[in-house]
C-alpha cells in the first residue's frame, strides 16, 4: 500500500471478488503489504464487531483491541495455506483505496467512518446476496470473536474462570 | 503432577520429533501406522504386543498432561486440525477434529456408545457386512470397555446436561445416561482441551504408552505424503516433517518401508493420502460418501446458573428422534461444553447483541442435534478433494432433505429447552433472535431461511470416504479394513464406516479396530 488511507469496500469490489477479478493481484503484494492490509482491516472491523463487549476504560479498551488483533494474526498461520491465501486476498481487497463505499456512494476513508457506519457495513456483508461476503463475514466474525474471548482479561465479564493447576506460559 | 508421557520418555521410549530432523531419514519396520487416534492407537498396542515391530506416525505434536492448561487459545491451534477452524469447502460446516498424539481421542468429550443395531442392519442390507451372531462386535466392545474404563457416568449431570434430561422427562421423551471412558475423573469439564489429570482414557494415556513400553516407535510432527505401490503391493511411504504451524515442510524427506501399511489418519486425511497416492479405485468410492453428523445448535437462557463449562461435557443424550418411523432424517440430541471461544465463535450476531448474550454466559444452555446422514439417497455425504497443495478439502452439499432435518431439529430442541424451564430460546441462526415462548419460537423457526451461512452448522464426527463393503464394487476396503486391491494395506479409522453411525463414533472404532487388528495379527504372525 502506497497510501495508508483505508477506504471501505463496496459492492463493486465485492462483485470483483466474487468473479475472481482481483483489483490488486495477490502476487504483487509482498509479506509486509499483506500484514499491513490484515492489520488495517482488523483495526477497522474490531471496534464495531466488539461494540458492547470492549472495556469502557479507554486504556483497557485500546489494549484489548491490540491484543485481539495480535491473537488473530498469530492464529492465521495455523490455517491451511489455501485459506491463508484467500484471507490475504480478502484483506488486500478490503483495504483497497479505489473502491466505493456502498453505503454512501462516496469514497470515504475508514478512519472517517463512525462505529455505527462500520457496523452497517458488516451488516451489509452478513446479509449480502454474494456468497463471498457472507463467507467473509462468518469467517472474520468467528476468528475475531475467538481472538477476543480467548483472552483471560475478558473472562471476568463472563464470570468464567478455568481451574488452574499449572500457570499458562 | 504425574505425567506418564514425560516419565515414559525419560525411561527411554522411542520417540522422534520429525520437526527436529536435519537430514533425510529412512526407517524400516513390520507395520507402519499412519495416525494415532482411536484406530491407530488401538492397533498399535495390539500389533506391538503380538511381537510385531511398529512405527506410529502423527501429524500433530506429542503433547501431554503437563501441556494441557484449560486454555482454548492454546488448545485449538495445537490439538485440532487447522487450529479447530477446519471447514467444508463452501465453509458452511465447521469441523472439530483432533490433530495431536491420540488424535481426536485426546480432545473428545468421552461419550462411548456401541454401534446402534439399525446401523448394523443397514450395513448388512446395503454393504453385505455381517456383524451378527459369531461376527458380533459385542465381545470387542466389552474388551474396549475394560481396557478404557468405559462405564456409565455415576456423577449427577452438570446443569447443561440436566436441562436435556429434565426436558425429556417433562415431554416423555427417551433419554440415556452416557457411558464415558474415564478413570479418576474430577468432573472438570475441560475434556476438549486435553485432560490435565490423565483421567480421560484416551489413546494418549492408554494404548500408545503401552505400545511404546513394548518397544514401538512414535514419530510426531510428520506428514505422510504418498504411498508408493506396484501391482498389489505397497512398497514404501514418503513423508515430510511439519513446521511449527503444522504445515507440511518439504525441506527433507522421510522414507518408511514396512511389511504392512495401516492408514488411520481420520476420514478426511486418510482418503486424501490415498488420493495423493493414486491407489487403485475401481469402485470409484475413494474419498466419496464422507459423513459428518451435521449438527444444528440451539441456545437457551435460564434464570438459574447453567455454567456449561463445568462438569462432564456430555452425560445425557436423547435418541427420541434418531430413528423416525418415516423417511425423514433422524437426529440425536446432546449438549456441548460451553467455553468462551467455542461459544463466542459459534453464537450468531455481533456487537451489542452478541456482547449481551456473552454476558449471560453462565445462564446459557446449549443443545446440539446430530443429523444421521448416509441412510437416504438425499444424504449421501460429501467428497474429499485435493487442493493445489495436495491438502484435503471436503465438499459437502447440503440437500433439501438435510435442511428439513435442520428445521425439525430446531423445533425439537426449542420445545425441549422450554419444557426444561428456559426463559428464552435462540436457534443458532443468523436470522434468529431470542424468543420468550415455545409458540413464538415455533412460528419464528417456520420462517428461518434454510440456507448455508444462515444456520450455524458444526461437526465433531467425520466418517466414511474409504468405506468397507464385502464386495469390491461397493467399497474401498473389506469388512476387516483390508484394501480390496492392495494386499498389504489396511485402513483402520472412521473412514471405513459406510454411513454415519447415529451415535458418537469412538467406541465403534475401538471395537471394530480391535477385531480387525487381531485378524491382521493372525495374518502377519500366524
Amino acid at each position: 500500500m502506497h497510501r495508508r488511507q483505508f477506504i471501505m469496500f463496496g459492492l463493486a469490489s465485492g462483485a470483483a471478488l466474487a468473479t475472481g477479478v482481483s483489483l490488486y493481484p495477490l502476487a504483487v503484494a509482498d509479506q509486509t503489504e499483506r500484514d499491513d492490509a490484515a492489520s488495517l482491516v482488523l483495526d477497522a472491523i474490531l471496534p464495531a464487531l466488539l461494540l458492547g463487549a470492549l472495556p469502557q476504560d479507554q486504556a483497557l479498551r485500546e489494549s484489548a483491541l491490540l491484543q485481539t488483533r495480535q491473537a488473530a494474526l498469530d492464529f492465521l498461520p495455523f490455517l491451511p495455506k489455501r485459506t491463508q491465501a484467500e484471507l490475504s486476498q480478502l484483506f488486500l481487497l478490503l483495504s483497497q483505496q479505489l473502491t466505493r463505499l456502498a453505503l454512501t456512494g462516496h469514497l470515504v476513508a475508514m478512519a472517517e467512518l463512525s462505529v455505527s457506519q462500520r457496523l452497517q457495513l458488516l451488516e451489509s456483508w452478513r446479509t449480502s446476496y454474494l456468497t463471498v461476503l457472507q463467507q467473509a463475514f462468518n469467517g472474520l466474525r468467528a476468528l475475531l470473536m475467538g481472538a477476543f474471548y480467548g483472552q483471560p482479561q475478558q473472562w471476568q465479564a463472563l464470570g468464567y474462570q478455568p481451574p488452574e493447576f499449572r500457570p499458562y506460559e | 503432577m504425574n505425567d506418564p508421557i514425560k516419565q515414559g520418555l525419560a525411561s527411554g521410549w522411542k520417540h522422534f520429533d520429525a520437526a527436529s530432523f536435519t537430514d533425510d531419514q529412512q526407517f524400516e519396520t513390520d507395520v507402519v501406522i499412519i495416525g494415532t487416534g482411536a484406530g491407530g492407537g488401538m492397533a498399535a498396542e495390539i500389533l506391538t504386543q503380538a511381537g510385531l515391530s511398529v512405527i506410529m506416525l502423527e501429524h500433530g505434536a506429542l503433547h501431554s498432561s503437563s501441556d494441557f492448561r484449560q486454555q482454548e487459545r492454546w488448545a485449538y491451534p495445537h490439538l485440532y486440525q487447522d487450529g479447530a477452524a477446519r471447514k467444508t469447502k463452501d465453509q458452511a460446516i465447521a469441523i472439530l477434529q483432533g490433530r495431536t498424539v491420540g488424535g481426536s481421542t485426546t480432545v473428545n468429550w468421552t461419550t462411548s456408545i456401541r454401534t446402534p443395531k439399525p446401523t448394523l442392519d443397514y450395513w448388512r442390507s446395503e454393504f453385505d457386512l455381517d456383524f451378527s451372531g459369531e461376527h458380533s462386535l459385542d465381545p470387542y466392545f466389552a474388551k474396549a470397555a475394560g481396557r478404557l474404563h468405559i462405564s456409565e457416568w455415576q456423577v449427577p449431570p452438570n446443569a447443561n446436561n440436566e436441562a436435556l434430561r429434565r426436558g425429556c422427562q417433562q415431554l416423555g421423551w427417551k433419554y440415556t445416561v452416557i457411558e464415558r471412558n474415564v478413570h479418576g475423573c474430577a468432573n472438570l469439564g475441560y475434556c476438549g482441551m486435553g485432560c490435565p489429570l490423565n483421567a480421560k482414557q484416551s489413546m494418549l494415556v492408554t494404548t500408545i504408552p503401552a505400545a511404546l513400553q513394548s518397544g514401538a516407535t512414535l514419530i510426531s510432527r510428520i506428514s505422510a505424503r504418498q504411498l508408493l505401490w506396484q501391482g498389489d503391493q505397497v512398497t514404501g511411504l514418503l513423508a515430510v516433517p511439519v513446521d511449527p504451524h503444522y504445515q507440511p515442510d518439504p525441506r527433507l524427506s522421510i522414507r518408511i518401508k514396512a511389511k504392512h501399511y495401516i492408514v488411520a489418519g481420520g476420514a478426511i486425511n486418510s482418503p486424501a493420502l490415498l488420493l495423493r497416492s493414486k491407489v487403485p479405485n475401481p469402485s470409484g468410492r475413494l474419498g466419496k460418501h464422507t459423513y459428518l453428523h451435521p449438527s444444528v445448535i440451539s441456545g437457551a437462557l435460564f434464570d438459574e446458573p447453567i455454567q456449561g463449562h463445568m462438569g462432564a461435557p456430555q452425560s445425557i443424550y436423547s435418541d427420541q428422534f434418531v430413528w423416525p418411523n418415516n423417511s425423514d432424517i433422524g437426529f440425536k440430541l446432546e449438549v456441548p461444553p460451553v467455553h468462551p471461544v467455542l461459544m463466542a465463535s459459534t453464537l450468531t450476531g455481533m456487537a451489542q447483541f452478541h456482547a449481551d448474550m456473552m454476558r449471560q454466559f453462565n445462564q446459557l444452555q446449549v443443545m446440539i442435534a446430530l443429523l444421521r446422514d448416509g441412510f437416504d439417497p438425499q444424504a449421501q455425504g460429501g467428497q474429499v478433494q485435493l487442493d493445489g497443495d495436495g491438502e484435503p478439502v471436503l465438499d459437502y452439499p447440503l440437500t433439501d432433505y438435510l435442511w428439513q432435518g435442520v428445521q425439525k431439529a430446531y423445533l425439537a430442541m426449542a420445545e425441549l429447552q422450554f419444557a426444561a424451564g428456559a426463559r428464552a430460546v435462540m436457534p443458532v441462526h443468523q436470522d434468529a433472535t431470542l424468543y420468550s415462548s415455545w409458540q413464538q419460537t415455533k412460528a419464528a423457526i417456520a420462517n428461518l431461511p434454510l440456507a448455508r451461512y444462515r444456520a450455524a452448522l458444526a461437526s465433531a464426527h467425520v466418517m466414511g470416504g474409504c468405506n468397507m463393503a464385502a464386495n469390491a464394487n461397493k467399497g474401498v476396503v473389506d469388512g476387516y479394513g483390508r484394501h480390496h486391491q492392495l494386499e498389504n494395506l489396511s485402513v483402520f479409522d472412521g473412514s471405513v464406516l459406510p454411513t454415519s453411525l447415529g451415535a458418537n463414533p469412538q467406541l465403534t472404532l475401538y471395537g471394530l479396530i480391535w477385531r480387525n487388528s487381531q485378524a491382521l495379527v493372525a495374518r502377519l504372525v500366524g
